[in-house]
């Protein structure tokens, strides 16, 4: 949150924080420029809102102890010394973004949100662009698996290099995913080499490949190909 | 200087300053979490829409089984207002070591090192309270519980693991699933746990859905009090009429075991004296259950050696 003087088209500068009375915090801001100051005042629930936030407005003036938040909120705390730590010996060799960076927008606190995960969307920070009429058949599928078919659906058309998903694509989908694959003995035989419970999710994965691969049938060739392309995955 | 320009075009002209310091202070939280998880080889929720289900209890037995297997296991107690695992491993009144580095674990059963909000408050039966009245506002709530969640995971020096749990607290759409993804991107997965009946299978269904909305792959079910374990012929009996391998199927996502009620192992959580031998049947089922989530999460490895 920041406040612009408009006479003189700045930011206005944090200067302090004070606690005027109970469950209140002034925070004291100056225009730059013509010096003009005032204090933004908050009210019980804003004030716990913010102290909600887990930061101290100003900067630290102390090193953090673990557990801050929890232990200066919680009512029934059990007492016992805490000591300071050091946050940033902790956080040598990871290297720190400049602030007002990609983690956030510009204002603190709607990035504070943000990373908290408010209005996470269904398609998701990835999730393709749907067209009304895609968005209309999606919508027809019963809620609990609506997600996942929005998820396989969207990589279905990243694997064509598409990035809009339309009714075509939806389409293109269905006949890609529904349209049986044939097993030969010898290919069902080595399925038959992994266990039970994540047989199905193997299958479902091998049939995945072999769609990509435009093969109507899972032969024991597509078996080689598919056990080279996990053991590639495993680094092997 | 002009007051005449509106305010779309002044902040055009602005940099946006940081001076309170709060986006700073946000990033150092964010990179404390990473440094500490990134210690932990895998990370696993254990989730469920529905409480009283035996999540705890799960998650309890499930470290232990890990640890059976030689693991460095931590268990993350994320249930804030009703944390239960310190008692059932009996560590009730145990206290985290204050140490430069960052509170300590206290340390259970086969060294498995525990972190819950028991452990802070002032004795076993204070109720979980905070300062201020809640009544103003629930949504400064969910950001305080979202950010004592935050301190868990950045100011608890476990060390190295090789496994980290979280028991999660009961709600299909409650807010901790998606800030703990927030935090753990590289949170391995998510075991769900459900009893069969169908009022509690309805609403995990709404779970698992929710969990991979927000991101979190599903790494299977486990069932529980599947039924019951008669302790003096042993002979299992249905408790609930329901069909999790059927909700299980319709999901898509793997069984990874059903354990049946069993008065010993209830009353073993209640006393908070854990069943490690393995050679107890009910443990002889969480090594199974923890087996088929290690071959859960290789699944690829395992298609690579055996197709």
């Amino acid at each position: 949150m920041k406040f612009v003087c408009l006479n003189c088209e700045a930011f206005m500068l944090f200067q302090k924080v004070e606690k005027p009375g109970e469950g209140t915090l002034g925070v004291e801001f100056l225009c730059p420029t013509c010096k003009a100051r005032f204090s933004m005042v908050t009210n019980p629930g804003e004030t716990q809102m913010v102290q909600a936030l887990g930061v101290k407005i100003g900067g630290r003036t102390t090193a953090p102890e673990a557990f801050e938040l929890t232990r200066e909120t919680l009512k029934d705390s059990a007492e016992c010394p805490v000591p300071a730590f050091s946050a940033s010996a902790g956080l040598a060799g990871i290297p720190a973004p400049s602030s007002g960076d990609a983690s956030g927008g510009s204002c603190p606190f709607s990035s504070m949100v943000a990373s908290m995960g408010a209005g996470t969307s269904a398609a998701g920070p990835a999730g393709l662009e749907w067209s009304a009429e895609a968005l209309d058949r999606l919508a027809k599928i019963p809620d609990f698996v609506r997600p996942t078919v929005r998820t396989e659906v969207e990589a279905y058309a990243r694997t064509t290099g598409e990035s809009f998903v339309t009714q075509a694509m939806l389409d293109l989908y269905k006949k890609g995913t529904t349209a049986e694959l044939a097993w030969s003995p010898e290919a069902s035989q080595r399925l038959e080499n992994i266990p039970f419970f994540i047989r199905p999710m193997a299958k479902k994965e091998i049939e995945r490949m072999a769609r990509e691969e435009g093969r109507t049938e899972v032969s024991a060739d597509m078996m080689d190909h598919a056990k080279t392309a996990f053991a590639k995955f495993m680094g092997g | 200087m002009s007051p005449s320009n509106d305010l779309k075009t002044i902040l055009g002209k602005l940099q946006f300053p940081d001076d309170a310091q709060v986006m700073r202070q946000i990033v150092d939280h964010t990179l404390q979490v990473k440094m500490r998880m990134g210690r932990i080889k895998r990370k696993i929720v254990v989730m469920s829409g529905k409480g009283g289900v035996g999540k705890s209890m799960t998650t309890v037995n499930l470290a232990l089984a890990f640890a059976r297997r030689g693991q460095a296991v931590g268990v993350l107690d994320v249930d804030l207002n009703g944390p239960c695992v310190p008692k059932m491993l009996g560590m009730s009144g145990r206290r985290f070591d204050s140490t430069p580095n960052g509170a300590t674990p206290p340390v259970g059963p086969l060294g498995i090192r525990v972190a819950s909000m028991d452990f802070l408050l002032r004795d076993e039966h204070a109720p979980v309270r905070w300062k201020g009245s809640m009544e103003l506002s629930p949504v400064w709530l969910g950001m305080l519980e979202m950010n004592v969640i935050r301190e868990f995971l950045a100011d608890i020096a476990w060390g190295e693991l090789d496994l980290l749990l979280a028991d999660l607290p009961p709600g299909a759409a409650a807010d901790k699933p998606p800030a703990l993804a927030n935090f753990l991107p590289e949170l391995d997965g998510a075991v769900v746990v459900t009893t069969p009946s169908e009022v509690t299978t309805d609403v995990v269904r709404k779970s698992v859905v929710y969990a991979r909305d927000v991101g979190i792959p599903v790494i299977g079910l486990v069932e529980n009090m599947s039924g019951y374990h008669c302790p003096q012929c042993g002979h299992e009996s249905d408790l609930f009429v329901g069909d999790v391998e059927a909700v299980a199927r319709d999901l898509d996502v793997p069984m990874l075991g059903k354990i049946p009620f069993d008065r010993e192992l209830s009353l073993s959580c209640d006393r908070g004296e854990p069943i490690i031998d393995s050679g107890h049947p009910m443990v002889k089922r969480f090594d199974e259950v923890a087996q088929r989530i290690v071959d859960c999460l290789n699944f690829k490895e395992i298609l690579a050696k055996n197709l």
